[in-house]
């Protein structure tokens, strides 16, 4: 049977079972009718995750006041560019015309800590920015895949400031991947707006971080520059990738729910972690949480506080008590709150230990540790629950158990006797190069190896696939003496 | 005014461009459109929450919410050409909530399947030894990434993404439950 007859089957089959719940649905829906809310067309698809960042970076442009010179003007020791990096911590490098940083202002508290000690005045600008890169990842910012840093060039002269752009992204860019790093690097050119510069004063912010507000403000005229203010470079980069439908709850609300729900009080979690996911299908943040006992996350509504899915310590009876107004009406209201109303009295709530669920396993086989070989564990969570799947080898005989995480449990047992123990078979190192010399081929001749072991079937062997000269090469070799037991070669 | 649907041909992945469609009109509050929706996606929708919970009578509870909240958060959602991701991503949290809600999961017996089986005329006999295979033979992320392929249409990219995993433990995975299930169906024969 082929992968595709396989898939049909399936297929077919799950089609038959589902039962027709139309109508049991549609007169629930009639009761809810008055909730609705309606959608805003946008037929836009596979938007480019920058695109609104160059809508941004063109209003800042028209903006900009016919003859406003002003501060920047062109002399030699004068400032010529003004450099904003945004993350939360929010940096404002003021350079000369040789590029040289005259100024390196923090605009926010976060910011005065990132630049502790780090005496930028009289610098290079690429030797500043990749200092303060460097102290942002050693501040634990920069650390998620989602997140964000945002440069921006203000200069009167146009062909300098994307010149500087372009080399600030570079350098950020190779920061970051040297550092392996996924954050993403925003960047814009601005001129100077006066307008702009005072909301950003006004607000302690960068102006490039003023003007990403100020493009959100364009999608959604319901939100206000001071609610917007708050939100990270991360986040409000996500906000207009979403379309900014409304104000999002923000980090602090989201994980006040998450403890609520989690029954944890903030002084008893060891590390919480918010990561904003605002342009996901399901807008959310997603928070995890570290305890002694263990680690526990969940997804908070991105909108309106609500828990979407999670998990909690045992015995735990928190609840979620997020309430918030606004939600998906862009009136910038966010009022939500957690309230921590959970007890934690699962004191075995977190998981007994690979050790211990191996010796449970090893008990339970009646074999001894120092017999097992071959062993494999994964701790997975699953239904609601840790698990540990064990595999190990005894002689002949093979076992598969799984174990509850929570209270110790065999949840599930099997075990196979072979007519080969695992001690006198071949590795699966010996496998692939008996596969490999059988096709006349070295290892750095081929490409994409992989070696799965077969070894519960009733004549264990290794599945040894490999591609080498546009030929697809599949091999099955025998475990107890390194013969080849079948080969197919195919046009790749 | 939409056109009700009958139920798609099995292993016919809908098209996204359609759902969003569907979706505009749910969330104008046009009835016919949730139809419409409903006759595309049910079957998947009903395979990943019978995948996460093993038991017919929770499955079906929570393909009905999950329509409910598509009935409820149409107008959220923001067209990105992957409507059955968005769609599958709120039955994965409904039915991750309700296996939060009870204490284990309940499992469905052989007998329970059987009696399911008879309740309901579509089932053969050869559906009823291939979801045996799926439910019973197959682990838990096997299971789920194998009918999220094999029933929503969704590329191992996408499940990826929806079930938290890595790519790689995607593939494993998938070519894993596929090789399980073939053993399973025509007997785990020596070569």
């Amino acid at each position: 049977m082929t992968d595709q007859e396989l898939e049909r089957r399936l297929c077919t089959a799950v089609d038959h079972a589902v039962p027709d719940q139309l109508q049991s649905i549609l007169s629930r829906c009639e009761e809810r009718k008055g909730t609705v809310i309606p959608m805003t067309e946008n037929t836009k698809k596979n938007k480019r995750r920058f695109a609104r960042m160059a809508v941004a970076a063109c209003l800042a442009l028209l903006l900009v006041g016919g003859g406003a010179a002003g501060v920047l003007n062109m002399q030699a020791n004068a400032v010529a560019s003004v450099i904003s990096l945004d993350v939360n911590p929010s940096i404002e490098l003021q350079v000369n015309k040789k590029e040289e940083v005259l100024s390196a202002t923090p605009l926010n508290a976060e910011a005065e800590e990132i630049l502790t000690d780090l005496p930028l005045e009289g610098t290079d600008l690429n030797v500043a920015v990749n200092a303060i890169v460097g102290s942002l990842l050693r501040h634990g910012y920069l650390d998620s895949i989602s997140s964000a840093i945002l440069i921006s060039v203000e200069d009167q002269d146009q062909a300098r400031a994307t010149r500087l752009e372009q080399s600030l992204t570079t350098e950020v860019g190779t920061a970051l991947q040297n550092a392996q790093s996924g954050a993403s690097v925003l960047s814009q050119t601005l001129t100077q707006d006066t307008q702009l510069d005072t909301f950003a004063q006004a607000n302690n912010i960068s102006v490039g971080k003023a003007s990403l507000i100020q493009s959100i403000m364009g999608l959604n005229s319901a939100l206000t520059f001071e609610d917007l203010s708050v939100l990270s470079v991360e986040e409000l980069s996500q906000l207009a990738e979403a379309g900014a439908p409304a104000l999002p709850v923000g980090r602090d609300a989201a994980a006040a729910a998450a403890l609520s729900y989690m029954g944890i009080s903030q002084a008893d979690a060891r590390k919480i972690e918010v990561d904003a996911e605002l342009d996901e299908w399901q807008p959310c943040y997603e928070v995890e949480v570290e305890m002694t006992s263990g680690e526990y996350e969940c997804a908070v509504d991105a909108y309106t506080g609500e828990i979407l899915w999670g998990n909690k310590p045992n015995g735990s009876t928190g609840t979620n008590t997020s309430t918030s107004t606004g939600a998906n009406t862009g009136t910038g209201t966010n009022t939500s709150t957690g309230t921590n109303t959970g007890t934690n009295t699962g004191t075995s709530s977190g998981d007994i230990g690979e050790e211990k669920a191996k010796s449970i396993a090893y008990a339970d086989a009646g074999i001894s540790a120092s017999s097992a070989t071959n062993v494999k564990v994964e701790r997975d969570w699953d239904d609601g629950r840790w698990e540990y799947e064990i595999e190990f080898w005894s002689g002949s005989t093979e076992y598969d158990y799984k174990i509850s995480g929570t209270d110790g449990r065999v949840l599930e047992r099997e075990s196979k006797t072979h007519a080969v123990s695992i001690d006198s078979m071949i590795t699966a190192a010996q496998a692939r190069d008996a596969a490999l010399a059988h096709a006349g081929l070295s290892a750095s001749d081929v490409w994409d190896l992989d070696v799965s072991e077969e070894l519960d079937k009733r004549t264990p062997y290794y599945e040894v696939e490999f591609k080498s000269g546009g030929v697809e090469y599949d091999y099955e070799i025998d475990a107890a003496n390194g013969s080849v037991l079948r080969y197919n070669q195919e046009r790749d | 005014m939409w056109m009700m649907l009958g139920m798609m041909p099995a292993n016919s992945a809908p098209v996204p461009e359609e759902l969003e469609q569907l979706l505009l009109g749910v969330a104008a509050g046009d009835r016919e459109a949730l139809s419409g929706f409903y006759a595309r996606t049910r079957t998947a929708v009903y395979g990943l929450a019978l995948s996460y919970l093993r038991s017919g009578h929770d499955a079906e509870d929570v393909t009905q919410d999950t329509y409910l909240k598509v009935w409820d958060s149409a107008g959220t959602y923001r067209p990105q050409g992957k409507p059955m991701a968005w769609l599958l991503t709120i039955t994965r949290n409904l039915s991750l909530m309700r296996i939060r809600s009870r204490d284990k999961v309940v499992d469905m017996s052989q007998e329970d399947w059987n009696m399911l089986a008879v309740e309901s005329s579509d089932v053969t006999a050869e559906d009823r030894q291939v979801l045996t295979a799926a439910l019973y033979g197959l682990t838990d992320q096997e299971r789920r990434v194998v009918l999220l392929h094999a029933v929503s249409g969704l590329k191992h990219r996408e499940i990826a993404q929806i079930l938290e995993m890595p790519l790689a433990t995607v593939l494993s995975k998938y070519h894993r439950a596929l090789k399980k299930l073939r053993d399973l169906l025509e007997g785990d024969e020596p070569l």
